[in-house]
This record gives structure tokens, C-alpha cells and sequence, in this order.
């Protein structure tokens, strides 16, 4: 029974599930070494992740002010961190595959200002600093400005929500991940808002003596 | 579930734009150039583009056109539509923006 419940654990720890969150690279990796698909061709699976990732982490404060911190939100706030260096990584990939691409700085250098490719270098940018941030040692440094600075995430997510519907034929595919975000993210400050409506009613109201 | 009206009503808005989404396609070059059997072959073309300076990426079937992605010999890292049958470069394009348009 211990073998079964260590067992449990291992299946329920960080180091697997980091390597859960690799395995679309690795499938992808895998069709790129073998030949079956180019650079160019790994640029939308590799964005497409980078995209579900951070989208997913943006998810979870919204999740928990909506259903409250119970087991599931819990789960999902411990991984958030994993989510988002996650998100991250398939975003570097996603650069990588790009230059690969490119082959040399010219063309790199001829297209910068289309709209479609300096929001996906900007998006990077915003990436930066909330990945350098992403572990304790810079959380027990920044203390309360840590939070403050990962708020650069809203940032990374409307770049990268224009970046997509820039670079892409057809709106589909970033509308249906941003919107269930930007919905989850409206119905949030609905709530909030009302909670601080109620804070001030009880604030004005007669207390008894 | 603490607010199930306006959780319910925001579901079922997010639902109704996923599943209304249009059907995907270029449509950016159409081309009447009859039937596949009278066209050149997308190996000649990219032959062709290759003995001018391009860098062929890979090239597919659009719109009855040929579609090339690859470098110019400018330097210019374009998606070009070619006339299948003639080889007439129609349209070419870097990240959505118009480099060239045949008349």
C-alpha cells in the first residue's frame, strides 16, 4: 500500500508534470528531427502552445475568485508557476524555429516592422522578466513588487493575441483561446467589483452600539 | 458554483462565439487555369524560381494557383502565388503586406 501511495505521489509531483508539459515538444521535436516537418511548419504548433500555456496560467487567479480555493483550484494554483515557464519555453522554441527558418538576418531584418512579427518580438520582451522572475529566490527578493511585475503578463497576452490574429490566415484560432481567458478574466472583476460594493454598503451601514 | 446566472451567461456567450467561428480560407489568389493534367509541375516551377535567386521553402495547390513560400532574390521572406499553366508570378506577399501584384 505505501509502494501505491509513493507511486500516487511521484504521478502527482511537479518534476512529472513538467515533463507532461514537455511531451507536445517532444512530439514535435520528433516530426522536425526525422524530417517530416520544416522549421517553418513548427511555428504554429510551437506558438499555438506557447499561447494554451500562458493562457491556461492567466485562467487559475480567475478560477479561484470564481469557484474559491478548493482542491482542483488549489492543484492547478500550485502548477501555475510550471505553466507558465512552460509557456515560456514553447515561446523560445517558437524563436528558435523562426531564426532557423529565416536562415539569415536580412530577411529577418526586412519584415521587423510588419505588424505581424514586431507584436511577436514585443510579446517576447514581456516574456522575459516574468520568466527570469518565475522561482522563490526572486519572489522572497521583490516581495510585494514580484507581484506587481507579473502583472506584465496582461501585457504578454494582448501582444500575443495580436501577434496571432496578425500573423495568421483566419481569426479562429486565437479567438477561441483568448476569449474563454477574457471571459473567465470580465467575470472576475464582475465579481470582485461586486465584493467591494458590498464592503462599502457594510462600511455605511449602522453598526449596533 | 457562487454565481451560476452570470457564470451560465458568460459560458454560453464564449460558446456561441467558438462554435459560430467561419470556415478557414486563404482565398487571397484564385486562378482559372483548367484542368490539374495541363499545368506545369510544381518541381519545374520551383526549378524555375530557384534558377532566378529564390529560396523555395515548400509550395502547395491554392486556389487553383501555385503557392510558394520561400526568399526572393531580394531577400524578401514572401508567400508568391504563381499561375500554374503560364508561371506568371500574381501576387506576392511578406506578412500580409502586398510586394507585388500583376496588373
Amino acid at each position: 500500500m505505501e509502494v501505491m501511495t509513493a507511486a500516487l505521489r511521484t504521478l502527482n509531483s511537479l518534476p512529472v508534470f513538467w515533463l507532461l508539459l514537455s511531451l507536445p515538444a517532444l512530439a514535435m521535436m520528433r516530426g522536425y528531427w526525422t524530417g517530416d516537418i520544416i522549421a517553418m511548419d513548427m511555428l504554429h504548433p510551437t506558438g499555438e502552445f506557447s499561447a494554451r500555456f500562458m493562457i491556461i496560467a492567466m485562467m487559475i487567479s480567475p478560477l479561484i475568485t470564481i469557484f474559491g480555493n478548493r482542491g482542483w483550484t488549489g492543484w492547478l494554483l500550485r502548477r501555475r508557476r510550471s505553466f507558465g515557464v512552460a509557456a515560456f519555453v514553447y515561446a523560445m522554441l517558437h524563436l528558435v524555429f523562426y531564426i532557423v527558418d529565416m536562415e539569415e538576418l536580412g530577411p529577418i531584418l526586412a519584415e521587423f516592422w510588419a505588424p505581424g512579427i514586431w507584436t511577436g518580438w514585443a510579446a517576447m520582451l514581456f516574456f522575459v522578466p516574468l520568466a527570469i522572475t518565475s522561482n522563490d529566490a526572486s519572489m522572497r527578493w521583490l516581495k510585494r513588487r514580484w507581484k506587481i511585475l507579473q502583472r506584465l503578463v496582461y501585457g504578454a497576452a494582448l501582444l500575443t493575441l495580436a501577434h496571432w490574429l496578425l500573423i495568421h490566415d483566419g481569426m479562429t484560432g486565437a479567438l477561441v483561446h483568448f476569449i474563454p481567458l477574457f471571459m473567465l478574466q470580465l467575470l472576475r472583476m464582475i465579481i470582485i467589483y461586486g465584493r467591494k460594493k458590498k464592503n462599502v454598503i457594510k462600511a455605511d451601514s449602522p453598526q449596533p452600539l | 458554483m457562487k454565481y451560476p446566472a452570470i457564470t451560465a451567461t458568460l459560458a454560453a456567450a464564449t460558446m456561441a462565439f467558438g462554435f459560430s467561428a467561419p470556415a478557414h480560407a486563404t482565398g487571397k489568389m484564385t486562378c482559372e487555369a483548367g484542368p490539374q493534367s495541363g499545368w506545369v509541375s510544381r518541381a519545374d516551377l520551383e526549378a524555375d524560381l530557384v534558377e532566378k535567386g529564390w529560396k523555395i521553402k515548400k509550395s502547395k495547390v491554392d486556389g487553383g494557383c501555385y503557392e510558394v513560400y520561400g526568399t526572393t532574390p531580394e531577400g524578401d521572406r514572401v508567400e508568391a502565388y504563381f499561375h500554374p499553366v503560364s508561371m506568371e508570378k500574381l501576387l506576392v506577399l511578406r506578412r500580409g503586406k502586398e510586394l507585388f501584384r500583376k496588373k
